[in-house]
């Protein structure tokens, strides 16, 4: 069976480093962090009071009647849902309709509605409960939403996979066009973790950055000797996928060809990465883009900058490139975006492909002193330009060890797949 | 300040509704206040009428006059001190 191809025709991205695709670009050209401390109503009770909060105002962009039923994982969602189908200047019939699908990642969902509802409950000890509690918490709602305000008749999924949510879910909507269910995806993820709760909870598990006194924005430091943990942060990334000869035939602007996806799990701990399986999704993603390894031109890893993680990811890119592995560029923009969880590959998605259309490598920021352990280019402290990319691969591996793995192919080079 | 006044600010406060199409017949179905609206609605009554709303509210309230209608009973019912569970019997229907 032949595979369609597919393309990628619209981008859209409400995160810590820019609402529009043009601003992040820029903060990753300029190494810009998002990382923060946190407003004084989170950070009292926190040990580590810093977060990659996202300039987004919910009230400024929803009438009273329809926010209040809808969490900030989804007020996320739908404004990176639209910029992406914006981007992508389609126009569906009521036949397309039928056609397109909505894959939505995300880790926790409404964990804003559903702090509120415990703080009424415990904290409160009153019976108020918000009516909407249910509709807004439920990790389903931000794909439901994006259905029904673009009415999308196709299926409408949620994938939650930890930290590897939304690649899943952009890698899955991809092989429902490859294989001929459908012709146009929205996909992509959303969190808002930044609730007291949520942030108290990872940091009872010890894996949050400390604080930097002097420059909390420089607190996550992935690839570093002195690297401490993630930076929770909050957001959605979105894009739209189409079928190859659907875009070309309507003259969609095609950012990108969504080549490879691997997908593996580690099957061996909650929390410790492995390197085979990361080096198996990596391998997978290569196979089925059919490319071979020396067209990788840049990897945006997972890069959490946890102790565990970091040196993980270095030797499974070191066991699939070998050698090359050492020319690669390879950067983690969770130094300045933080950890979006459930978004994190979306995003990091979406950045890949901008660097993959810019020709550039994103910098990992704030990594003076490499752990010995990380000896690969992590194209530390600035942004390089003019880098002749082909292919560009992004990771994300999670908690449970759901690895997957994107690889975007520019849309001029024509490199042929090897069915 | 009438029910209707105070009603029409929490509607127009909270719910992000136009004021001059808050007349007393107006339809709530029509304002998109739908059953849960109403539901949370009454936690907003409940504040700004400084009355407590027994057991559930009606599930007859159809329009802006009958929700006037069904609080002036409850500011009735707080004046003349009816036992709760008197009170949430007369409005149960």
């Amino acid at each position: 069976m032949t595979l369609r191809r597919v393309a990628v025709t619209g981008l859209g991205v409400a995160s810590p480093i820019g609402c529009s695709i043009e601003e992040v670009a820029l903060s990753l050209a300029e190494g810009r962090s998002g990382v923060c401390r946190l407003s004084s109503s989170l950070r009292d009770r926190l040990r580590s009071p810093i977060g990659a909060p996202t300039a987004f105002d919910g009230a400024a962009n929803f009438d009273p009647a329809r926010i209040r039923q809808l969490d900030r994982v989804t007020q996320l969602a739908l404004t990176a849902a639209g910029q992406a189908l914006a981007d992508a200047r389609l126009d569906l019939s009521a036949e397309e309709r039928e056609r397109c699908g909505t894959f939505v990642g995300t880790g926790m969902g409404g964990a804003e509605t559903t702090d509120a509802g415990y703080r009424t409950i415990y904290a409160d000890a009153s019976d108020r409960v918000n009516p909407y509690t249910v509709l807004a918490a439920m990790t389903t709602a931000p794909a439901s939403w994006i259905s029904i305000e673009h009415g999308l008749l196709g299926p409408s999924l949620t994938f939650s996979t930890a930290c590897s949510s939304s690649s899943v879910a952009i890698g899955e909507a991809a092989r429902r066009i490859q294989w001929g269910d459908l012709d146009v995806m929205i996909a992509g993820g959303s969190e808002a973790p930044l609730t007291f709760g949520v942030l108290r909870a990872w940091e009872a598990m010890r894996t949050l950055a400390t604080e930097d006194p002097e420059n909390p924005g420089a607190s996550c430091r992935p690839f570093s000797l002195n690297r401490s943990g993630l930076v929770l942060g909050e957001g959605a990334a979105f894009v739209v996928l189409e079928e190859w000869q659907h875009a070309v035939e309507r003259g969609a602007p095609i950012h990108a060809e969504l080549s490879g996806y691997g997908l593996t799990s580690d099957a061996s701990h909650i929390t410790r990465p492995s390197v085979q399986g990361q080096a198996r999704a990596m391998q997978a993603a290569l196979a089925s883009a059919g490319l071979s390894r020396e067209k990788i031109g840049y990897i945006n890893a997972h890069g959490s900058a946890t102790p565990q993680n970091d040196a993980t990811e270095t030797s499974a890119i070191k066991q699939v490139f070998g050698e090359r592995a050492y020319a690669i560029p390879v950067s983690s923009t969770k130094s300045i975006h933080g950890h979006l969880l459930g978004a994190a590959g979306a995003l990091e998605f979406v950045i890949a492909v901008i660097c993959l259309e810019r020709r550039m490598a994103s910098p990992t920021m704030h990594l003076d002193t490499p752990d010995p352990a990380c000896d690969l280019d992590y194209v530390a402290g600035a942004a390089r330009h003019g880098v002749d990319l082909e292919a560009v691969m992004s990771n994300s591996f999670a908690f449970g060890g759901t690895n997957a793995v994107l690889i975007a192919v520019s849309p001029d080079r024509g490199i042929s797949r090897t069915p | 300040m009438s029910t209707l006044e105070t009603l029409q600010d929490i509607l127009v406060r909270d719910y992000g509704l136009p004021r001059d199409r808050l007349s007393p017949d107006a339809a709530l179905d029509t304002l998109g206040m739908d059953s849960l609206s109403l539901l949370e609605l009454m936690f907003k009554i409940e504040d700004g009428f400084h009355v407590k709303i027994p057991g559930e509210p009606p599930s007859d309230l159809r329009t802006v006059q009958n929700v006037v209608e069904y609080i002036d009973g409850l500011i009735a019912n707080r004046s003349a001190k009816v036992p709760a569970g008197l009170a949430a019997s007369e409005v149960k229907m």
